[in-house]
C-alpha cells in the first residue's frame, strides 16, 4: 500500500513537471506577449520594448523557462502584470466559486444518477429502464454551453424563477450546477444500471430474494454497495471533465470561477494566470485521480490484497 | 466535451436485441446519413453568403418574409442573416472538422498505440508518461488554451482538439495489440522471421478495426460538441466561417426578444449528437458481441 | 456473509464520514464567495453601480493605470493636478491654475493650499512629482503619454513639466496622472489594499474583479460627497446588469448596447440619457500597401459602404455619424463636409485608378462587440466586388499587427481621453509615427506648430486644416462617433452622465424614499 502511494506520487510529479512544461512551451509559442497587450492600440515600439525589458520577456526562452520551472517547484506562479498582483492570488480568489460549482454538480449528478441507475438497473428492460435510456443518451449529447442557454430561457426569463447568471444567493447555483450535472447524471447512470443489471443476476442476490428479502432490501443491501466502485472510479476519472465542463458553464453563467479567468488570461497572454489555473486543475486532477485510486482499493479487498 | 474521457466501455450495453427493433435502430444511420447529405450537398441548394448581411431583415422571427420576397423559415438574426443557411452551413464546419479531427486522432493514436502495444519496451514506456502529462488537463481547457493562443483557422481547431483526441485511440489501440502479440499464430510469424512492421500492419491492425470504427464514432460526437463549445467561447475560428457554436453565441445577446437564434442550431447540433452517440454504441455493441462469440 | 457485509458496511460509514468531512471543509473554504446581498439598497444613502468593465487593480500608475475600471476607481480616490469636466473641459483639482512657457516646452502648476491625504497628512509637491516618477518608471500605459517628461519641484506649492519638444496638450493628457503619497513602491499590495488619497472617497472594501465599496473621505478638501457609500459592481453578464437595475440592485448603469436601450425607455422609474463621447469608430486604411496608395482608391471604399444605414440599423441610439477625424467634445473638433454613400461612384473610381478586385483586403479588428459592424461593413463591400476578410485577432496580436502595419483596413474605438487631438491627430498620424503609412509633410508642419503653440483657437484651427487634409485624402474611413448609454434610477439626485463613461459619484444623492 505504502509503495503504491510512493510510487503513484513519484509519477505525480513527473505529470506536474510535464504539464509545467508544455503550458510554458505553448503559451510562449503563441505570438503576442503581455507587453503589447498592457500598452493597448496606442503604445509605440519603443515602449513596448522597454516594457518587455522590464517584464524579463527579453531574457532568452532557456533562460525563462529555468527561473519559472524553479519558481513553480516553489508554488510561485509569478506575477500578473495585467492583474497587478501574484498570479496565485487571483486563481485562489476564483477557486471557491469554482469548488462550489463542481462540488455541487456532482452530488447532484451522484444522487440523480444513482437514483435513475437504480429504478432503471432493478428491472432491465422494463418500461423505466427504456425511459431512463433514452434521458441518459440525450442528456449526455446536449450540448452544455446550450442546455444552460435554454435553462435561463425557460427558468429565467420565461418563468422568472431563477436568476439568470451571477452570484450572490443558493438560487444563483441552480442553473449552473444542473447544466453542469447534466451529462454526469447520465454517466452515472448507465453506469450503476448496468452494475445493478449484473449484481441482480448474482448467485447471493437470489438467495437472499428466496429468503424472502423484499424487492427494495435487495436494491439498496447488495446492488447499491457494488455499484459504489465504478461511481467513485468514475468520479475521480470524470473530475478533469467536470472542470474542463465547469470552464464553459461559468463562462454561459457569469460565474466567477476559474473558467472565465483562463479564457481572459490566455486572450490577454497573461502567462502568470493561465500557468497558474492550469496547473492547479492539474495538481487537482493528479490528486483527485490519486485519492480515487486509494478509495478503490480501499473499497475492493482484490485489489487491497492482490498485486500491489 | 464534459463527456470527453467517458470510454465507452461505460456507454450503454444494447438491450436484448429484438427483431421488432430491427427498423427502429436503423435511424440512427438514416439521420446521420441525413446529416452528412446536408453538410455536403445543402450548400448547394441553399443559397448562403455568410459574408452578405441584410439589416433592412434584422431579427425576424421564423417563417417571416424577407425584403427579397424569400421566406426565413427559421427566421434571421442580429445582421439579417437567414438561420436555416447558418444551421446547413454550420454543419458543414461542424462535419468537416469532426471529420479532420478523428482522421488525424486516428491516424497518431493506431499508429502510436500499435507500436507500443507490440513492441513493448521504451516506446511504451514513454507513450504511457505521455498519457499521464496530458490527461492531467481536462481535454477542453487545452484546446482553449491552444486555440485561444494562436491565430484563428479552421486547421487551428483540428489541431488543438486532436491534440488530446488521439489518446483514446492509441488507448484502445494498444490493448488490442498487447493481447494480439500473445496469440499462437503471432508468434509464429516471429519465430519464422517475418519484420515486426509487416506482422503490425498484417496480423495486428486488422484487429482493431472494429473498436476502432465505434470509437472514431463516437469521438466524432464529442470533437463537434467541442468544436462548437469553442465557437462558444468565441476562439478558434474566424468571423467568416459559420458554426453553430457562434450561433448559438450571438443569438444569446437576443434571448429575451428573439428565442429562435439560440434555439434552432442548439436543437440540430444536439440531434446530430444524440444519434451518433447511438450509432457509436450500437457499433460498439456490435464489435463486443463479435469478440465474445 | 453477514460478516463480510457488516465489515464493508462499516467501511462505507467510515467512507461517508470522510467524504462529508471533506465536502464541509470545501464549503468552509469557500464561504467567502457568497457576496452580502443583505445590505438594503433603498436605504438613503447608498448608491450602487455596474460599471462597464472590471476593477482589477487601484493602482493608477500600473498596467492596468489606462482601463477604464482602474481609472473610475482612481478618479474617486485620487486627486488629479487637472481634471475633465463630465463634458470634458478641463478644471483645477490639485492646481489652482497652469500656465506654458513661451515655446511650450515647459508647465507651471501651481498647487492648491492645504490638501491633504485621508490619514490626515498633507500632500506637497513632492508627492507629485514622486508620482509623476512613479508612473514614469512602471512603464505603465500612461506612462507613454510623456515619453521623455521630467517634472521637477520648484517650490512648495509650484511644479514644474518640461519635455524637450513643444506640447500644447500637457494638462489634457494630466487628466489621468492621479497623485498617491511618495514612498509607494511597484506592486505595493500593503498600500493598495488600504490606499490613501486625496479623493472624495476613500476604500472602504475592494474585491479586484468584482466589487468596490466606497465610503466619503472625510479629510476631503472639497464638498463632502453626497451618498453615505457607493458600491461599483461588476456584473459581467449584460442580461444580469438589466435585470439588476430593474430589481432597483443596481442604481446606475451604463454601456447599454442598443438593442438593450429600447427595452429600459419604456421604464418609467429610469432615466435613460445618451453622452457623446471621445470615442469614435477609426478605420484606417494601410497607404503603404499598393492597393492603397491611392487617395482616390481610399476614397471610393468609404463611400461604397452605407455606414448611414448600418448605424441606424445597428446603433440607433449610441451612434452618430462622425464629422472629422476626431469628434465634437474633443479640442481641435472642425467638421469635414459628409462623405455621402454612392455604390456606383466608388465603383467607377475604382475601375478608373485600375483597382485590383481579386485581391483581398485583410480588415483587422480586436473585439467581438464590434463583429456584426464589421460583417455588415465587409458586405457592402463585396456588393461591389470589393473582397475583404474579416480578422478578428485577440488584443496582443492585433496590437502587433496593428504596429507592424501587417493589415490593409484597421478598425478601432479610438478614444481621446484627453479631449485634445494632439493625443490622437498630433500623435498618430504624421510620418515619423507611421501608424497608417501615410506620409504627409504638409501634415506634419501643421500638426507640429499646433502642437506647439498654446492658444486654443490657433490649435483649433490648425487641427481643422490637418482634419481636412486626413478627411480629403481619406487617411482612413471615419463612419462614426460614440456615444456612452446611461440608465439611472429616477430617484437619484445630482446625477451627471460622463462623456468619457467615468462617472463621478460624489454629487449623487439619493431621493426622498
Amino acid at each position: 500500500m505504502i509503495r503504491m502511494v510512493a510510487q503513484r506520487l513519484l509519477v505525480g510529479v513527473f505529470v506536474m513537471w510535464g504539464a509545467a512544461s508544455l503550458i510554458f512551451l505553448i503559451v510562449r509559442a503563441a505570438p503576442g506577449d503581455p507587453a503589447t497587450v498592457l500598452l493597448g492600440p496606442d503604445a509605440d515600439r519603443t515602449q513596448i520594448e522597454q516594457l518587455r525589458e522590464s517584464l524579463g520577456l527579453d531574457r532568452s526562452l532557456g533562460a525563462q523557462y529555468v527561473s519559472y520551472l524553479g519558481d513553480v517547484s516553489r508554488l510561485d506562479f509569478g506575477q500578473s502584470h495585467r492583474l497587478g498582483r501574484p498570479a496565485m492570488d487571483a486563481v485562489l480568489d476564483r477557486l471557491p466559486a469554482t469548488i462550489d460549482l463542481t462540488l455541487t454538480a456532482t452530488a447532484v449528478a451522484v444522487i440523480v444518477g444513482l437514483t435513475l441507475g437504480m429504478l432503471a438497473g432493478g428491472r432491465p428492460g422494463g418500461a423505466l429502464d427504456r425511459v431512463v435510456s433514452a434521458c441518459t443518451i440525450a442528456l449526455q449529447s446536449f450540448p452544455t454551453f446550450w442546455i444552460g442557454i435554454m435553462l435561463v430561457l425557460v427558468f429565467a426569463l420565461g418563468l422568472g424563477l431563477l436568476p439568470s447568471s451571477g452570484v450572490g444567493t443558493p438560487q444563483h447555483l441552480v442553473l449552473p450546477a444542473l447544466t453542469l450535472a447534466f451529462p454526469f447524471i447520465a454517466i452515472i447512470a448507465r453506469l450503476t444500471r448496468t452494475s445493478v443489471a449484473e449484481t441482480m443476476r448474482e448467485g447471493y442476490v437470489q438467495t437472499a430474494r428466496s429468503k424472502g428479502l423484499g424487492e427494495r432490501q435487495v436494491l439498496l443491501g447488495h446492488a447499491l454497495r457494488n455499484s459504489l466502485i465504478p461511481v467513485v472510479t468514475v468520479v475521480g476519472v470524470q473530475v478533469g471533465a467536470l472542470v474542463g465542463g465547469a470552464v464553459i458553464v461559468e463562462n454561459v453563467f457569469a460565474w466567477p470561477g476559474l473558467g472565465s479567468l483562463v479564457v481572459d488570461a490566455v486572450a490577454n497572454r497573461d502567462y502568470a494566470v493561465v500557468q497558474g489555473v492550469t496547473l492547479l486543475i492539474a495538481g487537482i486532477v493528479v490528486v483527485l485521480n490519486l485519492i480515487a485510486d486509494l478509495l478503490i482499493a480501499q473499497l475492493d479487498p482484490r485489489i487491497r490484497t492482490g498485486a500491489v | 466535451m464534459a463527456d470527453i474521457a467517458a470510454a465507452p466501455e461505460q456507454l450503454v450495453k444494447a438491450a436484448p436485441p429484438r427483431t421488432r427493433r430491427r427498423l427502429l435502430s436503423r435511424v440512427p444511420h438514416l439521420v446521420v446519413g441525413l446529416y452528412l447529405l446536408v453538410a455536403l450537398a445543402g450548400p448547394l441548394l441553399i443559397d448562403y453568403d455568410p459574408v452578405h448581411t441584410s439589416l433592412t431583415d434584422r431579427l425576424l422571427a421564423p417563417g417571416s418574409e424577407t425584403s427579397t420576397g424569400a421566406t426565413a423559415w427559421f427566421g434571421t438574426d442580429g445582421l439579417g442573416r437567414d438561420v436555416l443557411a447558418q444551421i446547413v452551413y454550420g454543419a458543414r464546419t461542424s462535419v468537416l472538422i469532426g471529420a479532420s479531427t478523428v482522421a488525424i486522432s486516428c491516424l497518431v493514436g493506431v499508429v502510436l498505440g500499435a507500436v507500443a502495444g507490440y513492441f513493448r519496451g521504451g516506446v511504451d514506456a514513454v507513450l504511457a508518461r505521455v498519457f499521464d502529462i496530458l490527461l492531467a488537463f481536462p481535454a477542453i481547457l487545452l484546446a482553449i488554451v491552444i486555440a485561444g493562443a494562436f491565430e484563428r483557422s479552421v486547421l487551428l481547431v483540428v489541431v488543438a482538439l486532436s491534440a488530446t483526441g488521439w489518446i483514446t485511440f492509441a488507448r484502445v489501440t494498444r490493448g488490442v495489440a498487447l493481447t494480439i502479440r500473445e496469440r499462437p499464430w503471432v508468434d509464429a510469424a516471429r519465430v519464422l522471421g517475418v519484420p515486426g512492421r509487416s506482422i503490425l500492419v498484417r496480423h495486428v491492425l486488422p484487429f482493431t478495426a472494429g473498436p476502432i470504427v465505434a470509437l472514431a464514432t463516437l469521438e466524432f460526437a464529442l470533437v463537434v460538441l467541442a468544436e462548437a463549445g469553442l465557437s462558444f467561447l468565441g476562439i478558434g475560428l474566424p468571423a467568416s466561417t459559420v458554426s453553430w457554436g457562434q450561433t448559438i453565441s450571438n443569438g444569446k445577446e437576443y434571448l429575451e426578444g428573439q428565442w429562435w437564434i439560440s434555439t434552432l442550431p442548439g436543437i440540430a447540433l444536439s440531434f446530430l449528437i444524440i444519434n451518433v452517440g447511438i450509432l457509436g454504441d450500437q457499433l460498439t455493441a456490435r464489435h463486443r458481441r463479435g469478440r465474445t462469440d | 456473509m453477514t460478516k463480510t457485509r457488516e465489515y464493508g458496511r462499516s467501511r462505507l460509514v467510515r467512507l461517508a464520514a470522510t467524504a462529508t468531512a471533506g465536502a464541509a471543509l470545501l464549503a468552509a473554504c469557500s464561504t467567502t464567495t457568497g457576496g452580502d446581498d443583505a445590505d438594503a439598497s433603498g436605504a438613503s444613502g447608498d448608491v450602487t453601480a455596474a460599471g462597464t468593465y472590471p476593477i482589477e487593480s487601484l493602482d493608477p500608475h500600473g498596467a492596468q493605470g489606462a482601463s477604464t475600471g482602474t481609472q473610475l476607481a482612481g478618479q474617486q480616490i485620487f486627486s488629479r493636478l487637472v481634471k475633465p469636466d463630465p463634458d470634458g473641459t478641463l478644471k483645477g483639482d490639485l492646481a489652482t491654475a497652469w500656465k506654458p512657457n513661451k515655446a511650450v516646452t515647459a508647465w507651471t502648476f501651481t498647487l492648491r493650499d492645504g490638501v491633504t491625504f485621508s490619514d490626515g497628512s498633507p500632500l506637497d509637491a513632492d508627492d507629485v512629482v514622486a508620482s509623476f516618477q512613479r508612473m514614469i518608471s512602471l512603464n505603465g500605459p500612461n506612462a507613454g503619454n510623456f515619453p521623455v517628461s521630467t517634472m521637477k519641484k520648484t517650490s512648495a506649492t509650484q511644479v514644474v513639466l518640461s519635455s524637450p519638444a513643444p506640447d500644447a496638450s500637457v494638462p489634457g493628457k494630466l487628466g489621468t496622472f492621479y497623485v498617491i503619497p511618495s514612498g509607494v513602491g511597484k506592486d505595493d499590495s500593503a498600500y493598495f489594499n488600504h490606499p490613501v488619497g486625496s479623493g472624495p472617497f476613500t476604500v472602504d472594501a475592494f474585491t479586484p474583479g468584482e466589487s468596490l465599496v466606497l465610503v466619503p473621505n472625510k479629510k476631503y478638501a472639497g464638498n463632502k460627497p453626497a451618498p453615505r457609500r457607493v458600491t461599483v459592481r461588476n456584473i459581467p453578464e449584460l442580461s444580469a446588469r438589466m435585470t439588476a437595475l430593474r430589481t432597483g440592485e443596481v442604481d446606475i448603469l451604463w454601456g447599454i448596447p442598443d438593442d438593450q436601450l429600447a427595452s429600459l425607455k419604456g421604464e418609467k422609474n429610469l432615466t435613460v440619457r445618451t453622452v457623446p463621447s471621445s470615442a469614435e469608430f477609426t478605420m484606417w486604411f494601410n497607404s503603404s500597401t499598393p492597393a492603397l496608395k491611392d487617395a482616390k482608391v481610399r476614397k471610393a471604399i468609404w463611400q461604397a459602404v452605407d455606414f448611414k444605414t448600418i448605424i441606424d440599423k445597428l446603433y440607433p441610439e449610441t451612434g452618430r455619424a462622425a464629422d472629422a477625424p476626431v469628434t465634437g467634445v474633443v479640442l481641435g473638433h472642425v467638421p469635414q463636409p459628409p462623405v455621402a454613400y454612392d455604390a456606383a461612384a466608388a465603383k467607377s473610381a475604382l475601375t478608373d485608378a485600375g483597382f485590383d478586385f481579386s485581391k483581398k483586403l485583410r480588415l483587422q479588428f480586436a473585439n467581438a462587440e464590434f463583429r456584426p459592424f464589421i460583417q455588415a461593413v465587409v458586405s457592402d463591400l463585396q456588393k461591389i466586388g470589393v473582397k475583404a476578410d474579416p480578422l478578428e485577432k485577440e488584443q496582443a496580436t492585433f496590437t502587433e499587427d496593428l504596429i507592424a502595419l501587417k493589415w490593409d483596413i484597421n478598425f478601432q474605438q479610438l478614444a481621446t481621453p484627453s479631449y485634445d487631438a494632439a493625443s490622437n491627430l498630433g500623435r498618430l498620424y504624421t510620418c515619423e509615427a507611421n501608424r497608417n503609412g501615410y506620409c504627409n509633410k504638409q501634415l506634419d508642419a501643421l500638426l507640429a506648430s499646433a502642437g506647439a503653440t498654446a492658444d486654443k483657437q490657433k490649435r483649433t484651427d490648425l487641427y481643422g486644416r490637418a482634419s481636412a487634409i486626413i478627411w480629403r485624402d481619406a487617411v482612413g474611413m471615419y463612419p462614426m462617433s460614440v456615444s456612452i448609454a446611461y440608465a439611472w434610477n429616477s430617484d437619484l439626485k445630482g446625477f451627471t452622465p460622463d462623456a468619457s463613461g467615468l462617472p463621478d459619484f460624489a454629487t449623487v444623492g439619493t431621493g426622498g424614499s
